[in-house]
């Protein structure tokens, strides 16, 4: 048995003992979840779920079943801790290593009455995953612990919040794999966390996130960014399963700016849907003479099989104008299951053509999520 | 022989066409003026909307099973619908989440005594106006049961005449509280009172009970 073998045989057998996903799920539209604000405690979707949302996300798995009510005290303390191991072989011409990513993760959420609330989620990794490093846009460095989010957050009304700290910045249709390049080629990869001010309004058919954003203290030298942006999006035909919308971001480093527009949409037809974005990044390097321009597109076609079970075929492009010239495209199949509230797993299998060196990678991911539920 | 055999065959397939055609009097376009056809709706689709507390977040339901019964009477001003009887079995209604289901069905449908009747709507008549070559507006009114209790309920339907069927679209209020149905709430969410209801479907005319010759 290999040592990858015994690792995922390993996981397996942790999942079977115990384990939940808490990602965002913008699958979610198929059934009339346009937002993420009615299932998490963060507006921005993501982390830790309200009590409805747990409801909702024991009912989504193959457990199914009802949740009982919280206590007070939990509704005031909501906290859990979550496993994640990832393990992905990858094939090229070339020999590649076997990646295996373990991570535990803390979140909480303190609410301090009066519409404010603390929220944080800080993680402990066996591997660092930095986004793709290049010359101009070098990954942001990774730590064992790392806090990913720490905000503090006020509510003055019930669709109006305000927020404060470090956090991933908000981003169009908020896919959790963050290797899409959507997300990987726009500074939205796991240890990009700007320090950032932020408010989210949201509505019947609208949500509106504005932001202004400075460095989170990690980001390399010369690429300490700070900036401002929005994301606004419309239920096109109020039917809660036709979400469009936009988001522009400026970035201003002494190595460099960026300028990012894209469009994104949401359709959720029932057992189905369509998660797509297309984003496109004028760079500007002080080194160059001409900006140059990043295009990055993201397609999903998913399909719920069972209300816990999601099937999805993923289609990327990837193009970068010289001098940094880059071509790429990928398809990935993606099977997700829901075992219990406590546990998800995912398997998929990714092809990766590079068209500039006509190298083809092929990965096989098999991703478990496992996590306390108070 | 074999001739002899379809000869045979084909006469009685040709003459049950005929009886099945004068019998279901296809083409309500065709009856003498003021003659009422019976019609029939199967695989209608009934499908609901309600808003809760939680803003951005309604629960949508949907049923294929719509069927109705009623006669058309063609007129100059638009037709008139008579009798109509229309049924939506509950075990049929889905949200697209099974608790989501469960709980529907269990705080709106269901009666004290655990029964789960279908619902049922009733009107005697209702008159139509023409809005164009083929088209109507029917304001129907009658009686809209749920749990089994009978309720006042109105709806505006668009109807189209398409050959010998019509199509017919809708939308009307319920209100819970006219049941005495509490809203049902769940983990601090809880729907609206008012549910917008919408009915689409296709009436074509009823086959009348023959007796005789079936394929």
């Amino acid at each position: 048995m290999t040592r990858g073998a015994i690792r995922v045989a390993m996981a397996l057998a942790i999942g079977i003992a115990g384990a939940t996903p808490a990602a965002a799920l913008p699958t979610m539209i198929r059934i009339g979840y346009t937002n993420c604000a009615a299932c998490h405690v963060a507006p921005q979707g993501g982390g830790v779920l309200t009590e409805y949302g747990q409801g909702i996300d024991q009912a989504q798995s193959l457990r199914g079943g009802e949740l009982q009510r919280v206590q007070e005290l939990h509704r005031r303390l909501i906290q859990d801790l979550r496993v994640v191991m990832q393990e992905q072989s990858t094939w090229t011409d070339r020999p590649m290593p076997n990646n295996f990513r373990p991570r535990l993760l803390y979140r909480n959420v303190t609410n301090l009455g009066a519409g404010f609330r603390l929220s944080g989620v800080a993680t402990i990794e066996g591997a660092s995953a930095p986004r793709p490093t290049k010359s101009y846009d070098p990954a942001a460095r990774g730590s064992t612990l790392f806090v990913n989010s720490a905000l503090v957050s006020y509510r003055p009304a019930k669709t109006l919040e305000l927020d404060a700290g470090r956090d991933q910045l908000p981003s169009g249709v908020n896919v959790p794999s963050l290797g899409a390049y959507i997300r990987s080629r726009n500074r939205l990869g796991y240890y990009d966390a700007p320090t950032q001010l932020k408010m989210a309004w949201w509505g019947k058919r609208h949500q509106v996130m504005p932001y202004v954003y400075a460095p989170g203290g990690n980001e390399a030298s010369g690429e300490r960014e700070s900036g401002a942006g929005t994301l606004a999006e419309f239920d096109l035909l109020g039917n809660q399963r036709t979400v469009v919308g936009a988001s522009f971001l400026k970035g201003t480093a002494r190595n460099g700016d960026r300028q990012m527009v894209g469009g994104y949409a949401r359709l959720g037809f029932g057992r189905w849907g369509i998660l797509a974005e297309h984003d496109v990044t004028d760079r500007t390097r002080t080194a160059l003479a001409q900006s140059f321009t990043q295009n990055a597109s993201f397609t999903q076609v998913f399909w719920a099989a069972r209300e816990w079970l999601v099937l999805s075929g993923i289609g990327e492009r990837l193009r970068v104008e010289r001098p940094f010239l880059e071509r790429r495209n990928a398809g990935q199949v993606e099977l997700s299951a829901r075992l219990a509230p406590q546990a998800t797993i995912v398997l998929g299998t990714r092809l990766e053509k590079d068209l500039v060196t006509n190298r083809l990678a092929k990965s096989l991911i098999l991703q478990m999520a496992f996590k306390t539920v108070y | 022989m074999a001739m002899h055999h379809c000869q045979q065959k084909c006469a009685a397939i040709a003459i049950a066409a005929l009886v099945s055609t004068a019998a279901t009097g296809i083409a309500a376009a065709q009856a003498p003026a003021g003659a009422s056809t019976p019609v029939e709706v199967r695989g209608g689709t009934a499908s609901f909307d309600v808003g809760t507390n939680v803003p951005a977040l309604n629960v949508h339901g949907k049923s294929t099973s719509l069927e109705a019964r009623g006669t058309i009477r063609p007129g100059a001003n638009g037709p008139q619908l008579e009798q109509i009887e229309a049924t939506v079995p509950v075990k049929t209604l889905a949200t697209g989440m099974g608790l989501r289901d469960e709980h529907m069905r269990k705080y709106v449908f269901t009666t004290a005594d655990g029964q789960t009747p279908d619902v049922k709507f009733s009107a005697r008549q209702a008159a139509c106006s023409k809005t164009g070559a083929s088209q109507s507006t029917c304001d129907v009114t009658g009686d809209l049961s749920i749990r089994g209790t009978a309720r006042p309920f109105s709806i505006s339907l668009k109807v189209t005449e398409d050959r010998d069927s019509y199509r017919a679209s809708g939308d009307g209020i319920v209100k819970l509280s006219a049941y005495g149905i509490p809203q049902p709430s769940q983990l601090g969410v809880h729907t609206d009172d008012e549910i917008k209801l919408r009915l689409e479907f296709t009436a074509r005319p009823a086959p009348v009970a023959t007796t005789g010759v079936r394929r």
